[in-house]
């Protein structure tokens, strides 16, 4: 991405370009030992016209890099590199696998006199470790469900299966990496859960039961809505990964066109179906089509013992989606599928106008906020609970931000601070801006705070917060 | 058995030459004049100037290197323990009724120096000081001397690897020149990786900064031909153990100059350079043990001892009033900390002594026990000042044995040796006539009970606000550290803190104004102003209400005891020929 700040009269400008992907790989050093063996050692490299003795020489230096750092410490070896021009990211996810991710460092290029080229100033303190390190992670967790381990892979088909499943999957994967809007939620990895009443919340529960009591090949379950969860069965760690394919990847996959006008061609043809707005958003998009395909995509969960492979239906009325996986070795056909949207369709979409019919009464209880009063992030590491009002709604997973990015970044430089002890702490700071920023952690819970009172003083700043944990948290106790 | 023989039969040799050198003292010096003018020559073109005088140093706390050296060298030597034994001895060449008086004189300072000089010795040597592995005669208690060696530690062991910090030099070549623990044979290899990192990284055209894991951080820094290299498990910023290796370079630097590093590395790409550091590893030791444990490196700021302004005025009248041509700073120094310096005026008008390179002066005086021996003359490169020329500093303790404040005089000069020693003896008849070593050894550091604030344990404060346009040495002031940081351990814990609260405030993408941090066993707060910059640690349940106004009250406190705690006004002197000097010495 290109942002240009006018900075002469003259016209000339400073460009300023924001963090970017310059390369990715994956390599195990078990398959090419000895010497002039390298290459075998590569199970993947972006981009792909690198010429071969290029990665062979940047895999070598990530493997001396690993191996100096295991001089001083053998159990923990390097998890990045920072040079003048980018920062390379390791993860070691499977004994022996690495993954490295190259980020270029964000430049300043400034203009020079006489036609002389610009002089480029690499911002090299602007990337946070933990931040790009979390990305990284996530790119196999990502792998991981859609795949399962490297392992398994190579076991199933040698070093060629792993390798074709690793093409296939990142070729796509990486370009829907926006690394210049990774913050601190991407070291979260949490989930947005939306608020609901006793009542409605039973409504669901009963819902999930009865679909799963019908269709028994059902074997786990999660209820969304408004990309926000309310039901999962799943595995924290297995919810977490599914949850950010879900709100990242799907879902606005298929909002847009459903923004779209009625008329728009773009709309699934819904004319067949008066009943109900029920549809799959996996699996086949028009039921009535006789050339429908029933062919879902594949997820692993459980990958630490059992490994289970199973389909993954996702199913969507109005604002409700529901997710339900069943074991892979079953074979799903129309018959299943019919029976599915004919049970699943009506309730759901009952259910979908109940729960905005309550949501709605909420929100006139409370009062409409246009714009937040507070801003702030609070995430809950037991249940991976996430709230921001800093971030603004996704829109094709770019994620935006309603505050300057050096207060993002000071919102990480204390996080990192947090992740260093176990006991609770709280740190306030005041920015160069005079912006306030309150960080809080108590008992696996982190609050931030962003406050934009220049004037005020430390004490007036604990009480804004005390204030806003009184409204927002009232059933959280904070460390004060 | 038979090195501890050798040793004590340089001892005995030393003792039997005692009594044959003072009575022909004239005679001797006579003799010696041309051998010492060709040393000196020779001194003056070879880069191994530094080495010589450095190992003159040396060699007045180890007398085992005597036998070791080539003959040259013994001469050279041997030109230097003279001349430090009659520092009158050109003097009485002229042979005038009145240096003849002088001679007397003279011939009773030969002594007394002497006698000073195995007084400290043997004091030395009952404190477990002095020469290595030596049992001396004059040691009258079994008691272990010095610190053990780092040298010889064995660099596969889980020991080598849980230092907190390890340091490393190297040049362009790959080779091996410093290692804090380990022998740098033993880790010829791994330094060859550094090595082999910078210059791939570099091929990419790319320079490598740091490289992270779970419990350290690398930092690699290029200076010239030189590579220094920190590994570190201590929660440090980059950029704080990047300066940290600055100093080690610039220490480097003190003894060698830069021009002289550059020079040597044109010449001969794999040159060695153990060879001219030799002996000076304790030197780069003790300076990374300071940085640990001293936060006047992090602060970048001088310590000084409160003093009350009127002894402070005194001592630096002394220092105004003893003055010789090329001498541009007067310096006074009390158990490691700052009592006065004085500056000579054109020095001011153009630049002005840093805290870095007072850090390396007073790291290189508390590194080497053979400053305590005697009177030393020694050259000294200041970098920040000027990395490419050295000054030549006279450096001598004033209160042996004790050696707690140390008196020394920076020239350009480098004949000026019997000058500036002159200079010493008024500055010393000055302070004997006042009594003012006495006064000295009652001040010292302060407690923070007398700030009168409960829940305060401790503060570093660093004032920018200079009543003068001068622009003055940085300093801070600081309590002493009391409970619960008595333990080494707990003092180290409180400096690691502040170190978190530095490298926070003072990012370089992100700097900060305030930082108020709740822990688990204590409060911190760290704020930066334009007028000061504060760092205090309270008691970890003090409200953010008390600890306001207690950082009212101490602000407050420290503008009462300025005139006590900083040195508010240097004084400057001019070393310029006047009419009413050559008065004097008419007269004279």
């Amino acid at each position: 991405m290109l942002m240009i700040s006018p900075r002469m009269a003259s016209g000339m400008q400073e460009k300023q370009y924001t963090p970017s992907l310059l390369s990715f790989f994956i390599y195990n050093p078990k398959f090419g030992p000895r010497e002039g063996e390298e290459e075998k050692k590569i199970l993947f490299y972006h981009p792909i016209e690198i010429e071969k003795n290029e990665k062979i020489r940047n895999v070598g230096l990530c493997e001396a890099i690993v191996q100096f750092t295991r001089t001083f410490c053998p159990t923990k070896p390097a998890k990045s590199l920072h040079t003048q021009k980018n920062r390379q990211f390791f993860h070691e996810p499977e004994e022996n696998y690495w993954m490295v991710m190259v980020v270029r460092n964000p430049m300043v290029e400034k203009p020079n006199k006489d036609g002389k080229p610009p002089t480029v100033e690499y911002q090299e303190e602007e990337i946070i470790d933990s931040v790009y390190g979390s990305v990284l992670q996530q790119c196999y967790s990502m792998y991981k469900l859609f795949n399962g381990t490297f392992s398994r892979a190579f076991e199933a088909g040698g070093v060629e299966l792993l390798t074709q499943k690793l093409e296939k999957f990142f070729y796509r994967y990486l370009q829907t990496l926006h690394l210049q809007s990774c913050d601190l939620l991407d070291v979260f990895g949490g989930i947005s859960f939306f608020p609901l009443d006793k009542m409605t919340y039973l409504k669901i529960q009963s819902f999930v039961n009865r679909v799963e009591e019908s269709l028994s090949l059902v074997k786990y379950t999660a209820f969304l809505y408004n990309d926000q969860l309310i039901w999962s069965g799943l595995e924290q760690d297995d919810m977490r990964i599914l949850y950010k394919y879900l709100t990242t990847s799907l879902f606005p996959r298929h909002t847009e066109p459903e923004l779209a006008g009625r008329d728009s061609p773009l709309r699934p043809e819904v004319a067949g179906n008066l009943l109900h707005y029920g549809r799959f958003l996996t699996g086949p998009a028009n039921l009535k089509d006789p050339e429908a395909k029933f062919r879902f995509p594949r997820i692993f969960v459980n990958t630490e013992d059992s490994c289970e492979e199973l389909h993954l239906i996702v199913y969507k009325a109005m604002s409700a989606a529901v997710c339900f996986m069943i074991n892979a070795s079953v074979d799903l056909n129309r018959e299943f599928c019919e029976k599915l949207d004919s049970l699943v369709g009506p309730q759901l979409t009952l259910l979908a106008s109940d729960i905005c019919e309550q949501y709605n009464i909420n929100r006139r209880i409370s009062g409409p906020e246009k714009e937040p009063q507070f801003k702030f992030i609070y995430f809950n590491h037991m249940n991976l609970a996430e709230k921001s009002t800093i971030h603004m709604r996704k829109m094709a997973s770019v994620s935006l931000t309603s505050v300057h990015p050096d207060l993002m970044k000071i919102l990480g430089d204390i996080n990192c601070d947090f992740a260093r002890v176990d006991e609770d702490e709280e740190i306030i700071v005041k920015a160069m801006t005079d912006y306030w920023v309150v960080g809080k952690k108590s008992d696996q819970r982190e609050l931030y705070v962003i406050l934009n009172q220049k004037n005020a003083n430390l004490i007036e700043v604990n009480e804004e917060v005390k204030r806003l944990c009184a409204t927002q948290f009232n059933n959280i106790f904070f460390l004060d | 058995m038979d090195h501890n023989g050798q040793e004590s039969g340089n001892m005995e040799e030393v003792k039997i030459c005692d009594p044959s050198i003072l009575p022909q003292c004239p005679d001797h010096t006579d003799t010696d004049v041309p051998s010492e003018n060709h040393c000196v020559n020779e001194d003056h073109r070879t880069p191994s100037d530094p080495e010589g005088l450095l190992e003159s140093a040396d060699h007045s706390s180890e007398q085992d290197v005597l036998p070791q050296e080539p003959s040259t060298e013994m001469q050279k030597l041997h030109v230097e323990d003279d001349r430090s034994l009659c520092p009158g001895g050109s003097e009485t060449d002229s042979g005038k009724a009145s240096q003849d008086s002088a001679l007397v004189d003279n011939s009773n300072d030969d002594s007394g120096e002497f006698v000073v000089t195995v007084l400290a010795r043997g004091k030395m040597e009952e404190q477990g000081m002095g020469m290595k592995g030596a049992s001396s005669p004059l040691s009258e208690t079994g008691t272990p001397l010095g610190p053990p060696s780092h040298r010889n530690e064995d660099v596969t062991a889980d020991s080598w690897r849980q230092h907190r910090k390890h340091v490393f030099v190297l040049s362009e070549a790959g080779k091996p020149i410093y290692s804090r623990y380990g022998s740098e044979e033993a880790l010829s290899s791994t330094m060859g990786v550094m090595m082999a990192l910078v210059s791939f990284v570099q091929s990419g055209d790319n320079i490598i900064r740091s490289v992270y894991s779970d419990e350290h951080t690398v930092v690699f820094m290029q200076r010239g031909p030189l590579v220094l290299v920190s590994v570190s498990c201590s929660r440090q910023s980059e950029q704080q153990l990047r300066n940290e290796l600055v100093y080690v370079y610039n220490q480097i630097v003190s003894m060698l100059t830069q021009a002289s590093i550059t020079r040597i590395f044109e010449h001969k790409k794999n040159y060695d350079l153990r060879r001219l550091l030799a002996g000076s590893e304790k030197i780069l030791d003790g300076l990374l043990n300071l940085v640990d444990s001293d936060p006047s490196f992090l602060l970048c700021a001088v310590h000084c001892l409160p003093l009350a302004s009127s002894l402070r005025d005194s001592l630096s009248q002394i220092l105004q009033k003893a003055i010789t041509p090329n001498l541009v700073f007067s310096i006074l120094i009390a158990k490691n900390q700052l009592l006065t310096i004085v500056q000579e005026k054109m020095v001011i008008d153009d630049a002005r002594l840093e805290p870095a390179d007072l850090h390396l002066l007073l790291n290189l005086i508390g590194a080497s026990s053979a400053f305590q021996a005697g009177e030393i003359w020694t050259p000294i490169c200041l970098p920040s000042f000027n990395p490419d020329c050295y000054f030549y500093a006279y450096i001598s303790y004033l209160d042996p044995p004790e050696c707690t404040v140390c008196l020394v005089l920076l020239s350009t000069d480098k004949e000026a040796f019997y000058s500036v020693a002159e200079c010493k003896r008024k500055i010393e008849e000055a302070m004997q006539t006042q009594n003012a070593l006495k006064s000295i050894a009652k001040a010292q550091s302060y407690s923070v009970s007398q700030v009168g604030v409960s829940d305060l344990r401790h503060f570093m404060y660093k004032p920018f606000d200079v009543p003068d346009n001068h622009r003055q040495l940085t300093q801070f002031t600081s309590p002493e550290m009391e409970a619960p940081y008595s333990s080494e351990e707990e003092r180290m814990r409180l400096l690691d803190l502040y170190r978190d609260l530095h490298g926070r405030i003072h990012s370089a993408s992100r700097p900060l104004k305030l930082i108020y941090h709740v822990a688990e066993r204590e409060t911190l707060l760290a704020w930066v102003t334009s007028k000061f910059e504060l760092y205090t640690c309270f008691s970890p349940l003090v409200t953010k209400t008390c600890a306001i106004n207690a950082i009212t009250k101490l602000l407050r406190w420290i503008k009462k005891e300025e005139e006590r705690l900083f040195i508010r006004y240097p004084p400057k002197y001019s070393t310029t020929p006047n009419p009413s000097r050559s008065s004097k010495t008419d007269a004279h």
